[in-house]
């Protein structure tokens, strides 16, 4: 079939196992915020292409920064919203 | 003994005198316990993700240390009990033997 042809999505890969030097880890929220949504939802591993053994340690380092208030739990809540708010 | 690390965040409200004499509170705590203090990092103040006891901002200092796996449920009490620490986490860095402590 034609349309098969024209679209061949991109074959997606782990960006952690690509690229070993990436840290993994909660104190980096710059990195872990690329794999949230701009809601603060965690994206699934099918989207983003993580292998299974970065997704699970990724979710826990996404869940720690949210603890220490690094992300934010919801877009609702965080504080860049607020502060466009109250403007 | 285990590598540990705690992040910690402090009030905004807090000047450098009060943070500093409530941070030696707990490298004694840690000291006490017979660990070691491997490292002190301040990160400074950030703006926070969300408004935590309404401020919009912290100061997180992050700390690097041995410690007995039983005393940091000693050390996590302290710092629950020290005021103007809004939130904190401990995370164990490495595996349990890949750290040895020699006895002196």
């Amino acid at each position: 079939m034609s349309f098969k042809k024209k679209f061949t999505p991109k074959k997606k890969f782990c960006r952690f196992c690509a690229n070993t030097e990436l840290p993994l880890d909660y104190k980096r929220p710059d990195i872990l915020s690329e794999f949230i949504t701009d809601r603060g939802k965690i994206i699934a591993r099918r989207i983003t292409g993580t292998c299974a053994k970065h997704q699970r340690s990724l979710t826990t380092q996404i869940k720690r920064a949210r603890q220490m208030a690094l992300l934010f739990y919801t877009a609702t809540h965080a504080s860049y919203v607020r502060k466009k708010s109250t403007l | 003994m285990r590598k540990y690390e705690t992040l910690v965040l402090f009030s905004p409200e807090l000047n450098d005198e009060e943070r500093n004499s409530a941070l030696q509170n707990l490298k004694n705590v840690i000291e006490r316990e017979k660990g070691q203090i491997l490292s002190v990092d301040e990160w400074g103040m950030r703006d926070l993700a969300y408004p935590v006891r309404k401020m919009m901002r912290g100061f997180y200092v992050r700390l690097e240390f041995l410690l007995d796996s039983l005393a940091v449920q000693e050390f996590e009490r302290h710092i629950r009990l020290t005021e103007n620490i809004f939130k904190f986490v401990t995370v164990v860095l490495g595996k349990p033997d890949a750290v040895v402590v020699e006895e002196a």
